[in-house]
């Protein structure tokens, strides 16, 4: 574990600093979110619905979710972390961002920070990153589409390598480099791996521990069918940065994914243990091998055998980079956009 | 698209030379699944438990399929099958056809197969615990390396990987394993997904949703594998690519058998091999995950999951992987014939 208090103290310095100005926006915003889409998805919601449904998440949380959530409210919020994927590997691949016609929406739409090109030695690894870029892409248009004209508008994104970046942030709140050093994700192949590495999980326990409060039986199959795409590309990354791991030892990069797991465990909080759904205080690993390389650990799993789930409210915690119940910070600066947008006050 | 009309062929020649057989374990069999139910609650009319299945008979039809994974693994793996203790439950128990430990030359490969039938084991030890006095026993399995007219053979044969009547062994070499477990592992990420709207138990429904994501991560990873070592030896994607052609031909190929359905995800072309395709406006990329244009994963009826491990388009009880049928209620093929 890296030392949690170093990791917090490095990631809340910035959080302070945008504390006001977030403040006003939750005021400003929280009142418009839910009303956009929701005539579209109560048209999906068949007879299915007649379930007894809303399962609450038994997140030990002071997230302020006052009235029950919708499946607009869910799938918006799934459009947010679409946004920052997208973007992230739009620009390692090509240099460019998502086009204009697929930022806007309700609330306010905010710009992108940073984001560059990656010259990619290893042509495998570059078909790699353009098939995930075409596939985020893809999952953005879907859920724009799908929510109408509730979708919301990309809030503003932070996927900056530099030294003010949020990766930067991350890699020293994680360890990965000093306190004034620098990460940037575009800077070669394996920094673009571990980037990647840093989303890609995440999004598999996202769209899990969402399936349950989906009620239409249509978006859960479609949700399942982004859950299945994130869990292949999480199993793309990890088994690459394995395998180069093995090859370089001295590139660290088997280390470095425990670093970053770590720092995501420490982040979201130690919701107590359910191995039947799929819920843990230590939902997240590394790539490191158990057993000092008899068995591998690409896939990371509970003692059934089951992905973990997270929590919107713990999501947020990841990518705002806080134990804190805040809305904004770390890859969100002004927070997403929607209804669901406060992350979970962890212990 | 591979020859439809030849694989098809190799198939239906089994299936053929089973049908007689079949006709009488179906009556035979018909009724008394339904007697032995009377006292779990899962069983229930066959007929019914097609259109509107129960939790249970979601779980135990996963449950077969979780059997013939982890029985491929393990012997791949360990040498040996799943133990004693996770084999009993309702229905005929059945024998293993058994494989055996592959030799493996890359460790790497060596430490994913052992990940591999770990995640499988637990994945049915857990789906037992879950259904607990309603789980189905392990219904005969065929995993074996050796016969030409084995299931793995049979299934490499109808890809052209090895020419008809010759054995295809997927425990002789690390790329043999690894296309071996291709076979099965977008399969499971297919059968989770089109289970995925069938399960109204919210618990069992995530749990769910956390074996589909494990059966993802494994998928990919065998995908990136062989992607990866295709470079160096261009046949494995080519193996993939006609691998996976075989499977679509046998679960559906019009849009009367599978209706298009862009946001659940089916369609009648839902299965992609390995071989770089366009990606978006990004060029050319690698085909890890295979998805629709929405990029999302496919989804499979339980029919079509039967289609491909019964190695037949037609409807019926039995075959290929399964030489006497799953067990439970849900153990009938689609008819895409």
């Amino acid at each position: 574990m890296i030392d949690n208090d170093t990791a917090l103290a490095v990631l809340e310095a910035a959080e302070h600093r945008r504390a006001e100005r977030r403040r006003f926006l939750t005021m400003a915003t929280s009142g418009a979110a839910a009303i956009g889409g929701l005539a579209l998805l109560s048209a999906c919601d068949d007879d299915n619905k007649n379930n007894p449904t809303p399962t609450p998440t038994p997140a030990p949380t002071a997230t302020p979710t006052p009235t029950a959530i919708t499946d607009p409210d869910i799938l918006n919020f799934a459009l947010n972390l679409e946004y920052l994927e997208a973007q992230f590997y739009s620009y390692a691949v090509s240099g460019a961002g998502l086009p204009s016609n697929l930022l806007t929406g309700q609330q306010t739409q905010g710009t992108v920070t940073g984001g560059r090109q990656v010259t990619f030695t290893d042509p495998v690894v570059r078909d790699y990153a353009r098939e995930i870029a075409a596939d985020e892409v893809a999952h953005v248009a879907f859920l724009r589409s799908a929510l109408g004209s509730g979708a919301v508008s990309m809030p503003s994104i932070n996927i900056d390598g530099g030294a003010s970046g949020a990766f930067t942030a991350a890699a020293r709140a994680a360890g990965i480099v000093g306190a004034s050093g620098t990460f940037d994700p575009y800077a070669s192949d394996e920094n673009f791996l571990l980037g990647a590495f840093i989303f890609e999980d995440v999004g598999v326990t996202a769209y899990k521990g969402a399936a349950p409060l989906l009620s239409s039986k249509t978006y859960l199959e479609a949700a399942a069918g982004i859950l299945a795409a994130e869990a292949y590309h999480a199993g793309l990354v990890r088994t690459v940065l394995y395998r180069k791991g093995i090859a370089t030892p001295a590139l660290q990069l088997i280390e470095t994914t425990v670093k970053i797991s770590d720092l995501r465990d420490t982040l979201d909080g130690a919701p107590a243990d359910d191995a039947v759904r799929g819920i843990g205080a230590d939902d997240d690993q590394g790539i490191n091998s158990p057993d000092g390389g008899v068995t591998s650990n690409i896939v990371p799993t509970n003692s059934n055998g089951l992905a973990y789930s997270r929590t919107p409210g713990q999501v947020l915690n990841i990518a705002y980079g806080t134990k804190s119940a805040v809305v904004g910070g770390l890859f969100f600066p002004n927070g997403v956009n929607g209804f669901i947008r406060t992350s979970t006050a962890q212990a | 698209m591979a020859d439809d009309v030849q694989l098809i062929e190799a198939f239906d020649s089994r299936v053929k030379r089973r049908a007689e057989r079949r006709d009488f374990f179906k009556t035979a069999l018909g009724g008394a699944a339904a007697v032995a139910g009377a006292s779990g609650f899962f069983y229930t009319n066959a007929a019914l438990a097609q259109t509107a299945p129960s939790d249970s008979d979601v779980l135990n039809f996963a449950l077969n399929l979780e059997y013939l994974e982890a029985q491929f693994y393990s012997y791949a793996a360990n040498g040996v099958g799943l133990p004693a203790n996770l084999l009993d439950g309702q229905g005929n128990q059945g024998t293993v056809t058994p494989g055996q430990k592959v030799a493996f030359t890359d460790p790497l490969v060596s430490a994913y197969a052992q990940e591999i039938a770990k995640d499988e084991i637990a994945h049915v030890a857990f789906l037992r615990t879950a259904l607990g006095a309603a789980k189905v026993s392990m219904p005969s399995i065929d995993v074996g390396g050796t016969n030409p007219n084995g299931a793995f053979s049979k299934a490499a044969q109808a890809a052209g990987l090895v020419p008809a009547g010759t054995a295809f062994n997927p425990y002789a070499s690390d790329e043999n394993f690894l296309l071996g477990a291709f076979i099965f592992e977008d399969v499971g990420v297919t059968a989770y997904k089109g289970a995925s709207p069938l399960i109204s138990n919210k618990t069992f429904l995530e749990a769910a949703a956390g074996l589909l994501a494990v059966e993802a991560y494994h998928a990919s990873l065998v995908r990136t594998v062989l992607y990866a070592k295709g470079v160096a030896t261009p046949s494995l994607r080519t193996s993939a690519d006609a691998i996976s052609n075989a499977r679509d031909s046998l679960d559906g190929t019009t849009a009367t058998q599978v209706p298009e359905d862009a946001i659940t995800g089916k369609s009648s072309d839902d299965d992609q091999g390995i071989s770089p395709v366009t990606a978006g406006s990004f060029g050319t990329g690698s085909n890890i995950a295979p998805l629709n244009a929405n990029g999302l994963a496919y989804s499979r009826t339980t029919g079509q999951v039967l289609n491909i491990v019964y190695l037949t388009k037609a409807a019926v009880t039995m075959g290929g992987f399964f030489p006497a049928g799953v067990n439970g209620a849900i153990k009938t093929s689609a008819n895409n014939a």
